[in-house]
């Protein structure tokens, strides 16, 4: 039998105490059993940003986390971005200005444009590819990326001004 | 990808982290931001049995830029965030800014850019691609395939950070069994070593952080790096200098480089010549022409190793044409 260690997350405001060998990955934790599949597996290794979640607000890896370092932190993924049944202004710019096409590495985009806006709210194109240059994307090209990104900005800084 | 089982242990002090290392001796490694470790780990690279956690060990999280100390688990992401850093020490602040990607930073730490594992073509692959070809010297073989011998690894140092501190001599501070050390970051490698054991770190030391000597803040000082994706990639090159003149003529010029070797190399026997000399055009050339002829990168990385040579000499000329010219 693998040995296994008490492990309690706190996903998306919700409790999940769990018993997992140490060795494994946050990520894995999430889609296996926690069922929260928006949050991908693309490289595994760091490099592609699909898996990009917020511990304490601040965007990571997932891939690159053990689950039982994950402890005693605010974990929200995808899932947790906005309230049920409503959207962030970033998911609904990807929506109106056409941001994805086969959507893989989407949810790791809008995570890390959500955290990057909350803090830098009214940022420029420049700024923002910056920001999202650890998330990769196979098929838009960036272009809308950058738009419905650039677009939420917009929307965003009126209200976090008043 | 799944990792092989390990022992997690989470430490909350230095010295309790010692004490499971010595308990562990040669079965362990310590964790820190992940990014490097973890990858390694996936493609069954070194593992060990036991990984000691360092997140909850506070005193490596020390982070003082006002005082010249960076902790050994300061994340990048603070370094590049920080305007006290960035006015005091810039050269740190744009080698900071300039690895990896922004989530990469928000995990990986400074200990971690230091003591990062040296890469190559044969050694950072699966273990189905290593199998085929044998191995190699690094991990689970004995024969080296980019200078083919037995005896001496030459993956590349592939950290953004130690040229930056070597250039303001910043030193080490190295916790042991035997109690505590400082050395110079230009120290903190062995040229003398065998490629895969790169440090001088005992088996059983921890870095605790970085101290950058008071006065350093006064050096103008920059960090340049050549890599094929600009928002990306692991350096081919990394150029650090720290230069001070008075009077019109060189009080101080330090140069390190990294992304060309098994470790960096601060060249003082090429630059300290200058010291008290008026840094003209052709005293700059001849400089770049001697770190030229000074540095022997392999081909292990992706661009081809005399042109990563000749572009050592150009990143030379314009990092100290940019210094001096304040821009």
């Amino acid at each position: 039998m693998p040995k296994k260690v008490p492990v309690r997350l706190r996903v998306n405001g919700e409790e999940h105490e769990l018993h997992l060998p140490p060795q494994r990955i946050l990520l894995d934790v999430l889609r296996e059993e926690l069922n929260l599949t928006g949050t991908k597996r693309g490289c595994d290794l760091g490099t592609c940003g699909c898996c990009t979640i917020l511990v304490d607000g601040e965007p990571r890896l997932s891939c690159l986390m053990l689950a039982k370092l994950a402890e005693g932190h605010q974990l929200t993924t995808v899932e947790g971005i906005s309230p049920a049944g409503a959207l962030h202004p970033v998911q609904k710019a990807f929506i109106d200005l056409g941001a994805t096409q086969c959507g893989f590495c989407t949810p790791g985009f809008i995570v890390t444009a959500v955290a990057f806006l909350r803090d830098h709210p009214g940022a420029t194109r420049d700024e923002i590819s910056r920001a999202l240059s650890g998330n990769l994307c196979r098929c838009t090209g960036y272009v809308k990326i950058l738009d419905a990104v650039e677009a939420a900005a917009r929307t965003l800084a009126p209200a976090q001004e008043r | 990808m799944h990792l092989d089982a390990f022992d997690l242990h989470q430490p909350t002090s230095v010295e309790e982290a010692l004490a499971l290392a010595q308990r562990h001796a040669g079965k362990f490694d310590f964790l820190a931001g992940g990014t490097d470790l973890l990858p390694n780990y996936k493609m069954h690279l070194n593992v060990r049995p036991h990984l000691i956690s360092l997140d909850h060990v506070a005193e490596l999280r020390a982070f003082r830029p006002e005082a010249g100390w960076l902790g050994a688990t300061v994340r990048l992401r603070n370094l590049e965030g920080s305007s006290t850093l960035r006015r005091r020490y810039p050269g740190i602040a744009e080698a900071a800014e300039e690895i990896a990607t922004p989530l990469v930073r928000a995990s990986g730490t400074v200990g971690g850019n230091l003591l990062v594992e040296t890469r190559c073509f044969f050694f950072n692959q699966s273990y189905p691609w290593r199998q085929a070809l044998g191995f190699c010297l690094k991990a689970d073989g004995d024969q080296c395939h980019v200078v083919p011998q037995k005896t001496r690894c030459y993956a590349t140092f592939s950290g953004d950070l130690a040229p930056a501190l070597m250039v303001l001599d910043a030193h080490a501070e190295i916790a042991g069994p035997g109690g505590r050390r400082r050395v110079a970051v230009a120290d903190l490698y062995d040229p003398k070593g065998d490629g895969v054991r790169r440090t001088k770190l005992g088996p059983g030391e921890l870095l605790v952080g970085v101290q950058i000597p008071p006065g350093a803040e006064h050096l103008k000082a920059k960090y340049s790096k050549l890599r094929v994706r600009p928002s990306f990639d692991f350096p081919e090159l990394g150029v650090a200098v720290a230069l001070e003149e008075k009077g019109g003529k060189v009080a101080r010029l330090e140069i390190a480089l990294g992304g060309l070797e098994t470790y960096p190399r601060l060249m003082r026997a090429q630059t300290s010549p200058l010291v008290g000399e008026r840094l003209t055009e052709e005293r700059v050339k001849a400089l770049s022409e001697d770190l030229v002829k000074a540095v022997r990168p392999v081909h292990n990385t992706f661009l081809a190793p005399d042109y990563r040579r000749k572009m050592t000499g150009v990143y030379v000329r314009r990092a100290i044409g940019a210094l001096r010219s304040g821009s």
